[in-house]
């Protein structure tokens, strides 16, 4: 009708080419609608039925698309929950009515048929799908279909509470050692998952992870009161490696983290404090007895909880602080210092294994470690001591044959235990005094060894520390050369007389001793002035002075029977014996006079002549064990040896007695002052003006890597420093100083 | 005796070698009057004998701390003598001329003396005034005691009692320093005594105090 008008306006608006569409409206038959959705009804029914076969795809989906087509989306979709709900309904029974084990069984059976169902469906409707559901906001096909197996199925009255019962039941079962099926329960779980996660999580995880928890409360609480500490953690180990297999093989992956938390907080964090104090099988019995599995499996266990590793550390590091004091403070052990500082080696050794074999080489045990040693190992004030006659021991004859590498591993250590104390200055002092007596009795396993550990000093505490070591081993060094010098110059002139060599030490570098020199015999006499002559002679402007107390001396002696013996002695242990070239017997106090000898070195002189077995060269009246200034010596006639050559020396680097440790000490006191003031000028040299906790600070921090400085002491030198016009105090607020340039 | 007759003759020559104007020593004629009776003729310094003459004048004793006073006002340098221009200058600023005048201006000084500011001027006055020696910075602790009870003894009796008692029975310290000497000064008007209850020794009081404090309160219990 319109088309002449269209040809018309086609011939003149070449442009604008409309279509419209049919005017008339094409009115479908009523019943055309009742119709279409029986059919299509029918068709679910048979799907349902398992009769699908039968059906004719392209017949199904035309019908449902005609008639969303014309307008009967309405129908079709309301028409199709009602069709899904009734038979859902009936499924439904004939779920309920299932017996026991078969329960889940049908279960899972009906579930996969709903959802082949539910596929076909969905196809045969996907143009209502497509068209109709997206426009009345109503839920997809599919998504209709699991909300209404929920609705009707899973969350039914007497289905709801019965699946869950099943389901924790066999879990139950599992854990008490049943076998179950496990292909069915995942089946299951998936299809909760399927539904939705809070389907899952409502129907199935909560409950799960409650009745789990108090599961677990419930065996961990039997397993403590009979199981010892090591037995306890392989169950609870046990116990969460099942978890983990039971998620990955039947549960959602989500659960894992939920339960193993669950497990850990019932079994591991609610009785971490009873396990790793249990008596006779906890952390320290452990540690005690170096059981690394079962250490190893205490630290994985607990690393998994809050507060779990601390509270590893904690104990550990209150046992190892307790243990330590008590090795440092036990008397017994004290009385051999090499014993003692090995003992501590041994401890770190032990240890570091733990750490490192069980405890992962954590960073935060290791420190625990350190910190424990720095503490207990400043607790005796003679671990400086101790430590540096250990390395003494060493150098002196416990590496003798060692490799190159076996001494770096010793050396090693114990610079470790040196890194722990707090009076490096201590130590020091007392290693220069060991080392002196190594290098000048020439009793040093391997000069390699020696540099190596000053080496290592140097390292740790830089060159002014070993300056003054340095210093010593380049005097030995010269010392052998201007003997060299002074024998090819001099020899025409020396003829028969004692072979004399000399070590030149520099005041300064050498440990300060002050010795009263002694009365030495003529002969020896004549021959050190030809020396001082000779040295004076090309180093003019130095004075020297000999250290009486430090030397040796090689003799010859005869005894009864015509014996002859070479004797290697100590300098104080010559004097006395020559004298009795001209007497066979004397006095204590005709000695002393003789030989000006200091009292206490020459009773210990007298002591090692005459009392040891074995080296006795000199007879005492009365034959008891110590010098008293009555006794009498006599040159012992019958003095046997099988060796002839028979060392007696005394100059071995032993423990201080008392009074010598006083006095070391009083010499460390002194020779802190310098320091302190020479820290507290650079301090205040830069800050120009500071008050007084400040310095404190500041120079506490300043001198930590030599030793810990007194608060009072510091304030005295403060003082010094005020009267000597250093300082001065802040006219206006009296707790400032103020540096006086 | 033998001052007495040397005043005539050296007054003369003594005003001549003072170096001063005419018109100065007008000013200063009386004053050196006086100090000519008590200085020495050789010398021209009043020394310790004329001190003690001088005290006696004064009717005041020689260990008196009035004297110290003197001292003080006069800027004397060396203990135990005056010379002339110390003399001109405490003479002058109390104004006095005659010997009763001056023992007059002896109760203004003391006054004067215990004003606050005067006297920390005063206190650190007599601790220099001890050191006889030259480059000495040290007074025995003998003679800090005696000097303690002197100076402070009337404000501060019981702490000077107390610290005197701790400084003869403790052997530590042989000398006191001028540090230390100002730093009891400042004890006595910062802390109470006896309670010495805010007392801190992390702070920067001198050693001797933190020392001393721990006698007192060990001789409390």
């Amino acid at each position: 009708m319109n088309s002449q008008s269209q040809s018309q306006s086609q011939s003149q608006r070449r442009k604008n080419f409309k279509i419209e569409a049919f005017k008339h409206k094409v009115e479908l038959d009523p019943k055309y609608a009742e119709r279409t959705w029986k059919v299509l009804e029918h068709a679910i029914h048979e799907i349902y039925n398992n009769n699908a076969s039968r059906l004719s795809f392209e017949e199904l989906y035309r019908s449902a698309y005609n008639m969303v087509l014309h307008k009967y989306g309405d129908k079709l979709y309301s028409g199709l929950v009602a069709t899904m709900t009734a038979h859902l309904n009936k499924i439904a029974k004939s779920v309920e009515s299932a017996q026991g084990g078969l329960f889940l069984e049908k279960l899972n059976h009906k579930w996969a048929d709903h959802n082949k169902a539910l596929q076909m469906i969905r196809d045969i409707l996907m143009y209502m799908d497509r068209s109709y559901v997206p426009t009345s906001h109503k839920t997809p096909v599919h998504e209709l279909g699991l909300n209404l197996w929920r609705d009707h199925i899973i969350h039914s009255p007497n289905i709801q509470a019965r699946l869950q019962d099943t389901l924790l039941d066999l879990v139950q079962r599992e854990r008490t050692g049943d076998v179950i099926n496990r292909g069915l329960m995942r089946n299951i779980t998936k299809m909760l998952m399927d539904l939705g996660s809070s389907v899952y999580q409502d129907d199935f995880e909560k409950p799960f992870l409650d009745v789990s928890a108090s599961f677990y409360s419930g065996e961990s609480q039997q397993f403590i009161e009979c199981c010892d500490c090591g037995s306890y953690l392989k169950k609870a180990e046990r116990r969460l490696n099942e978890e983990m297999e039971r998620v990955s093989h039947y549960l959602d992956a989500k659960t894992e983290v939920k339960i193993t938390s669950a497990v850990e907080r019932e079994m591991i964090a609610n009785h971490m404090q009873r396990l790793v104090h249990m008596d006779n099988s906890g952390l320290v019995n452990m540690l005690i007895d170096d059981k690394y599995d079962d250490l190893s499996r205490m630290y994985s266990l607990f690393k998994r909880v809050p507060e779990g590793l601390s509270t590893i550390r904690d104990v550990m590091t209150s046992y190892l602080r307790e243990r330590g004091r008590v090795l440092v403070t036990d008397t017994e052990r004290l009385k051999d210092p090499v014993e003692f500082v090995q003992c501590l080696l041994n401890e770190k050794d032990k240890h570091d294994k733990i750490i490192s074999t069980a405890f992962n080489n954590d960073k935060t045990f290791q420190n625990a470690l350190n910190s424990s040693f720095e503490y207990f190992i400043n607790l005796n004030n003679r671990s400086p001591e101790f430590i540096s006659l250990y390395l003494d021991d060493k150098l002196r004859k416990g590496l003798k044959g060692a490799s190159e590498e076996e001494v770096e591993v010793v050396l090693d250590k114990v610079m470790m235990l040196f890194r722990y104390l707090q009076e490096k200055d201590v130590f020091e002092k007392y290693y220069k005094q060991h080392l002196a007596k190594r290098l000048l009795s020439g009793k040093t396993v391997s000069d390699d060894a020696e540099r190596s550990m000053i080496v290592k000093l140097k390292t740790e505490c830089g060159y002014q520390f070993t300056s003054k070591l340095e210093g010593m081993f380049t005097d030995m060094k010269t010392s052998e050369d201007t003997m060299l010098d002074f024998y090819a110059k001099q020899s025409a002139e020396l003829g028969d007389g004692p072979t004399l060599a000399v070590q030149i030490l520099t005041t300064g570098s050498w440990p300060t001793q002050l010795t009263a020199a002694c009365n030495l015999p003529p002969e020896i006499l004549t021959v050190c002035e030809k020396f001082r002559t000779y040295y004076l002679g090309t180093h003019s402007g130095r004075r020297l002075t000999w250290q009486t107390n430090m030397g040796t001396a090689d003799i010859k002696a005869t005894f009864g029977k015509g014996h002859k013996h070479e004797l290697n002695v100590s300098t104080y242990q010559m004097c006395v014996l020559m004298l009795f070239n001209s007497a066979d017997g004397l006095t204590y106090r005709e000695i002393e006079q003789a030989t000006e000898i200091p009292a206490l070195d020459l009773k210990r002189c007298l002591q090692s002549l005459a009392c040891v077995k074995g080296k006795n060269v000199l007879r005492k009246e009365p034959m008891s064990k110590d010098i008293s200034e009555e006794d009498v010596f006599y040159f012992n006639d019958k003095f046997t040896s099988k060796f002839v050559k028979v060392k007696i020396g005394t100059v071995v680097a032993q423990k201080e007695s008392e009074p010598e440790k006083q006095e070391t000490r009083q010499r460390v006191e002194e020779d802190r002052k310098p320091q302190i003031e020479a820290a507290i000028v650079r301090i205040m040299k830069s800050r120009r003006v500071l008050d007084h906790n400040s310095i404190v600070a500041e120079v506490t921090k300043q001198l930590q890597s030599r030793f810990l400085p007194n608060p009072v002491v510091i304030k005295k030198r403060i003082e010094s420093l005020i009267e000597r016009e250093f300082l001065e105090r802040d006219k206006a607020d009296r707790k400032l100083y103020r540096y006086l340039a | 005796m033998r001052r007495s007759s040397n005043r005539k003759s050296s007054s003369a020559s003594a005003a001549a070698g003072s170096g001063s104007t005419k018109a100065a020593s007008k000013e200063f004629e009386k004053i050196d009057h006086l100090f000519n009776v008590y200085a020495d003729k050789s010398s021209a310094i009043i020394d310790p004998e004329g001190i003690e003459q001088l005290c006696s004048s004064l009717e005041v004793d020689y260990t008196d701390v009035r004297i110290l006073m003197l001292a003080w006002k006069m800027k004397a340098q060396k203990q135990g003598f005056f010379t002339l221009e110390e003399w001109r200058t405490g003479l002058k600023a109390l104004r006095a001329d005659s010997m009763s005048k001056l023992k007059k201006a002896l109760p203004e000084l003391v006054k004067e003396v215990s004003r606050p500011t005067d006297f920390l001027d005063f206190y650190s006055y007599a601790f220099r005034y001890c050191l006889t020696e030259d480059k000495q910075k040290c007074i025995d602790i003998e003679s800090a005691c005696q000097l303690l009870s002197l100076v402070l003894g009337t404000q501060f009796g019981p702490q000077v009692d107390k610290f005197t008692e701790y400084l003869k029975s403790q052997s530590e310290y042989k000398v006191m320093n001028m540090d230390q000497w100002m730093g009891f000064y400042r004890f006595c008007n910062e802390i109470p005594f006896p309670s010495l209850e805010n007392y801190d020794s992390d702070l920067a009081w001198p050693l001797i105090l933190d020392n001393f404090v721990e006698w007192f309160r060990e001789n409390q219990k």
